[in-house]
């Protein structure tokens, strides 16, 4: 079964995503930040990643420079809302599959996260 | 033991709400929970129309945790099937006798005659809505229309008892959505009234440096004068708020900058003659170039809320002693908006080079205002324009 991450700090977001996914066959795992989403991409091995952009403790972009940094190469999408050029720009040359932004129409969350996953 | 509700007192009291609160998305908000909490289901939602980006977004979302969906995460175009199916016109009469969508009746929907024959995709749109459904935890929609325009869609979810709505209850969560639509609207008009008085506003101003401008053509020797004089005019009132001489209300700052854009508009009513003149005036002239006063605040009286704007225009040659021109007031009695600027207007006189004769020093000029203080000028400007000379700001 394929492994998706969802890395969000609101709860509402958590479960619904994770009700989401569900119903289409995969297995879903939640972080509400960045620290608990290190920890699972390592324990887990998603085979992707959703990561939200704007978080308290640590923003996305942040996960993403530990991850790399530790040389794992694991798949992500950002979820992202109103953002700075600088945060794509960043985020880009961190090597980020594509980007969802909020509000998403759900139907593109789903080819998307889909699309990715059964690569 | 299920507690009958009231829905017509019910109905009454969202209606206050729509009165007294008017900010309509915290009064969805209210209603939403409302409907919870009294209605006893897990979950109730509304879809929003954005009308700036075109799109709707589930906004407000209510209920147990677990059937919540996130606010502002989800967004719906055209495309989308329960949109589709609320927005075009064809499908209304599959509707009409309930006053929404409920999710049981799609299944009888799809094998209705009309359906079955028509074979334009109905049958398909109908497939896709009852698979929307639940994903946004709703067993029923019910459309907002202001003027055929899909303003909002209330989701309704399970209720607690298992029960299904009965038509009563669907009635008043209709009536409760147009209500809705109603305040959304109305906050809308709202809205745009404020961005339109903005942009009037905005294009005034723009109109009134323009036509400062064209004073300034008018007369080579006064050029750039009026934007020195609303310099100055600015910085005297700063100096004079900074010390706490004076405490202006909120809008003073706008209106003097407007003034002091304005404050020789009348003499677009003076022959180029007299203007120009480079001899000195006869009697008869002189009068005629005292009228600019006059003339610059009937040019603005048709202007509403500009009074503080045209007091500064029309007294800006009044003298604290009385002695000055068109009315001749004195004292306290001028407008401090045109005491300030008269001391602004006269520092840039002085200061810049006339028809008659060569620019004077600042040094002269603050001697010369200094020496008019409480006679020709205002003293509290004056003083705030002596003290920003002393600070090396002119």
């Amino acid at each position: 079964m394929a492994k998706l991450l969802i890395v969000d700090d609101e709860s509402d977001v958590r479960e619904f995503a994770r009700s989401f996914f569900k119903k289409r066959g995969i297995e879903v795992f939640l972080a509400s930040g960045g620290q608990q989403a290190l920890d699972l991409i390592a324990k887990e091995r998603p085979d992707l990643v959703l990561l939200d952009v704007r978080m308290e403790e640590m923003t996305g972009v942040d996960v993403l420079k530990y991850l790399r940094k530790a040389n794992d190469q694991t798949k992500v999408i950002m979820v992202t809302g109103v953002e700075e050029e600088e945060t794509f720009k960043e985020a880009n040359s961190l090597g980020v599959i594509s980007y969802i932004h909020k509000p998403l129409i759900l139907e593109e969350l789903e080819k998307v996260v889909l699309a990715q996953i059964n690569k | 033991m299920a507690i009958k509700i009231d829905y017509k007192k019910e109905l009454e009291s969202a209606a206050k709400g729509m009165i007294l609160i008017h900010d309509p998305r915290l009064l969805m908000k209210l209603i939403v929970r409302s409907i919870v909490q009294r209605v006893h289901i897990d979950h109730a939602g509304m879809i929003l129309y954005d009308p700036v980006k075109d799109i709707y977004v589930l906004s407000i979302s209510r209920g147990a945790q677990g059937s919540r969906i996130p606010e502002g995460f989800i967004r719906f175009d055209k495309t989308n099937p329960i949109i589709k199916f609320f927005c075009q016109k064809e499908y209304k009469y599959l509707v009409e006798n309930r006053n929404a969508l409920v999710a049981e009746d799609i299944n009888k929907m799809i094998w209705k005659e009309s359906v079955i024959s028509n074979g334009n995709g109905t049958k398909e749109l109908l497939h896709d809505v009852s698979e929307q459904m639940p994903l946004l935890n709703a067993v029923a929609c019910v459309p907002a229309y202001y003027q055929h325009n899909l303003l909002a869609i209330l989701l309704l979810g399970q209720r607690d008892d298992g029960n299904r709505f009965d038509q009563e209850e669907l009635d008043f969560f209709s009536a409760l959505a147009s209500d809705v639509a109603m305040a959304i609207r109305n906050a809308q008009l709202f809205e745009d009234l404020k961005r339109e008085a903005e942009r009037n506003r905005n294009l005034f101003i723009q109109t009134t440096i323009a036509l400062g401008s064209a004073i300034e053509a008018k007369d080579a020797y006064t050029h750039g004068h009026t934007e020195r004089v609303t310099k100055y005019a600015l910085a005297i009132a700063r100096q004079m708020e900074a010390t706490k001489i004076y405490d202006f209300p909120p809008k003073f700052f706008e209106n003097l900058y407007i003034a002091g854009l304005l404050h020789d508009i009348g003499k677009i009513g003076v022959a180029e003659s007299i203007l120009c003149k480079v001899d000195k005036l006869t009697e008869e002239e002189y009068e005629i170039m005292k009228t600019h006063t006059t003339r610059g605040a009937e040019i603005l009286s048709p202007l509403t809320g500009f009074d503080e704007v045209i007091n500064g225009v029309k007294f800006h040659h009044e003298r604290y002693d009385g002695k000055g021109y068109p009315t001749g007031l004195k004292g306290e009695d001028i407008p401090i908006i045109a005491a300030i600027i008269a001391v602004a207007d006269t520092y840039d006189a002085i200061t810049t080079d006339r028809s008659y004769r060569k620019g004077l020093s600042k040094e002269i000029a603050i001697g010369e205002i200094q020496k008019f203080s409480c006679k020709q000028f205002h003293p509290l400007p004056v003083n705030a324009l002596v003290e920003l000379y002393n600070k090396g700001e002119l």
